[in-house]
């Protein structure tokens, strides 16, 4: 086994896990399906792009300015459209058809108004590409960058959940709503923060994304794909298991096109999320119960 | 004929036979937005059958419509056309019924994003294959021309208009609506769910795969990149939501609004007419859940 391709793997995984675990949140507290996800990414990559472009503004910086703007746009969205939704009994008694409709909503939005305001070129910007070489592997300095913030922000996050009581109402909230509620967790208020921190997160990732890709106003929707298929493979609702999954399809996809070839990376992926989801719909790493 | 069935289907194949005389009054401009109506028509009332009335909602449709264009591709000048679109439609049917048992047994989001996952999976499947015999794209000369072709879309759009107003008043479409309410309860009181659930499915799969033959001969063109988009599927819900998915003449409205606000904008202004397709969404599903139809039906009801 290759050190190299261990190290793509596990970078590819850890934007992957950062992706698929606001995407989890965001389903877990509120049951919404959010195909906007990578739309929000999106917006993430422009906001590094044009600091970088237009303010000479290291995208490390850029970051804090990404997470807040992505947000704040949640915050927006909830307080907009989902606040009083979740209020509607016809909207709630289908909410997983319904958010999905209105997220590809606000995904159509973002994406066009994106392509009128910068059009729909491919933009990039270079950053740190210099190699360092280092037990047997060599990658540009961006790419270890990309790995030890997502890494990092991935293993903060596991303990955010363990250890704080913020992260352990998110996740009492995820197991038993009504349970929830009646011991004294505020639904309202975590429902916003879980919404800020997912979307935050989708900003994050658009921002180390932009360090080693080009960036154009549809780059979000393969994003969302493979955030829907890690959240899969960890459990619909299970926050760490997408920290899972996401390094486990970085591992899959990395070894996998290694090994087979480019061409049969969509084949595999998908091959592995129809699979889970009939074999498995709980998740890999899940309880043996599926929610339905 | 009970009336309540029978003036529906009659209104239906009245305003087809209307629709029939386009190509004697109009141009080809014309003709091409009534070929355009016609396939939107047929596919969400299609759709309509699993997701509106059963409530399984697909996101994958388009795998049908692909695997319909696949065949005409594979055997065009091999067959009549006659034959390719039954062919087509065999095709998807079949398709149906094989991802259908292992499919319907999860259900909500799972079905959601399955069907999905399904409908990229044969397109990457398609894509290899092509790309293993090195073919890139197939043209299909001597297709018919554009005048025939809107006559075979209208029958299908008529079809599948008829079908879904038939069954939506039979047992069948009772049953289904049980499983949409409450599955558990539903097999209680001896509906066969995944019987119903299976026909359904593979009913809303046929009509799919020949228009998907018929829209590859009037572009003449198969690509597998465009004929398994999912922004066909997207789009078909879209169009089934805005205008209602819960009564066969709903969407009518929607793909109506939809298809001429594309031909007014698409040209000069893709991105405000996908603006526009979004905001509408967006409101729809928030503030009018049972679509411009079930709205105008309020309105009318209170002020009647």
């Amino acid at each position: 086994m290759s050190f190299q391709l261990l190290l793509a793997a596990l970078i590819a995984g850890s934007i992957y896990a950062l992706v698929a675990l606001g995407l989890n949140l965001i389903y877990g507290t509120m049951r919404l399906l959010n195909v906007a996800h990578g739309e929000f990414l999106m917006i993430g990559a422009y906001v590094a792009y044009w600091g970088i472009n237009l303010w000479k503004i290291s995208p490390l910086l850029a970051a804090p300015a990404a997470i807040v703007l992505t947000a704040a746009l949640g915050v927006l969205l909830y307080y907009s459209i989902f606040r009083r939704a979740m209020t509607s009994r016809a909207f709630v008694e289908r909410i997983e058809a319904n958010s999905l409709l209105v997220f590809f909503g606000v995904s159509v939005i973002l994406q066009n108004v994106t392509a009128l305001l910068f059009t729909a070129d491919l933009r990039g910007y270079r950053y740190e590409e210099e190699l360092i070489s280092f037990g047997g592997a060599s990658l540009p300095v961006n790419k270890i960058m990309v790995l030890i913030i997502a890494g990092s922000v991935c293993i903060a996050s596991v303990i955010f959940f363990a250890r704080s009581t913020l992260g352990l109402a998110i996740k009492a909230l995820i197991q038993q709503r009504e349970a929830a509620a009646i011991v004294g967790i505020p639904i309202a208020r975590v429902n916003l923060i879980s919404f800020c921190i997912g979307f935050g997160m989708a900003g994050l990732a658009g921002v180390l994304v932009s360090m080693t890709e080009q960036i154009s106003p549809f780059m979000g929707f393969p994003f969302t794909v493979t955030a829907f298929v890690v959240i899969i493979l960890g459990g619909l609702g299970n926050v760490l298991g997408s920290l899972l999954g996401g390094l486990l399809l970085g591992v899959l996809e990395t070894f996998g096109v290694a090994f087979t070839g480019p061409g049969y990376r969509s084949i595999m992926i998908y091959g592995v999320f129809i699979a889970v989801l009939l074999l498995r719909p709980q998740g890999l790493f899940g309880p043996g119960r599926a929610r339905t | 004929m009970r009336l309540d069935l029978g003036v529906p289907l009659g209104g239906v194949t009245l305003a087809t036979i209307a629709a029939a005389v386009l190509p004697f009054v109009s141009n080809d401009y014309i003709v091409g937005i009534g070929f355009t109506l016609s396939t939107w028509i047929a596919l969400t009332e299609a759709w309509l059958l699993i997701s509106g009335m059963a409530g399984y909602v697909s996101l994958g449709h388009v795998a049908f419509v692909g695997i319909g264009a696949y065949v005409a591709a594979l055997s065009w000048q091999l067959l009549p056309v006659w034959l390719i679109l039954l062919a087509a439609g065999a095709a998807a049917g079949t398709l149906a019924l094989l991802v259908g048992y292992p499919c319907l047994r999860v259900r909500g989001p799972y079905f959601v994003i399955l069907t999905f996952g399904l409908s990229e999976l044969l397109k990457f499947i398609v894509v290899n294959i092509e790309a293993a015999l090195s073919v890139s794209g197939r043209v299909l000369f001597g297709a018919p021309d554009l005048h025939d072709l809107f006559y075979m879309m209208l029958s299908l759009a008529w079809a599948s208009l008829c079908v879904a107003l038939i069954i939506r008043r039979s047992r069948f479409g009772a049953g289904l609506r049980a499983i949409r309410e409450n599955e558990e309860a539903a097999e209680t009181i001896g509906i066969a769910a995944p019987w119903f659930k299976l026909t359904a499915f593979a009913l809303s799969a046929i009509i799919p795969g020949m228009v998907g033959a018929l829209i590859t001969m009037r572009t003449s063109y198969f690509d597998p990149l465009d004929s398994f988009s999912p922004r066909t599927s997207l789009l078909i819900i879209t169009m089934a939501v805005i205008g209602g998915s819960d009564k066969p003449l709903g969407p009518l409205l929607g793909v109506g609004f939809l298809v001429l606000l594309q031909e007014l904008l698409w040209a000069n202004l893709p991105q405000l007419y996908m603006i526009i397709v979004g905001l509408l969404l967006i409101a729809v599903v928030v503030w009018v859940p049972d679509g411009i139809f079930g709205g105008l039906q309020r309105l009318l009801a209170r002020s009647a």
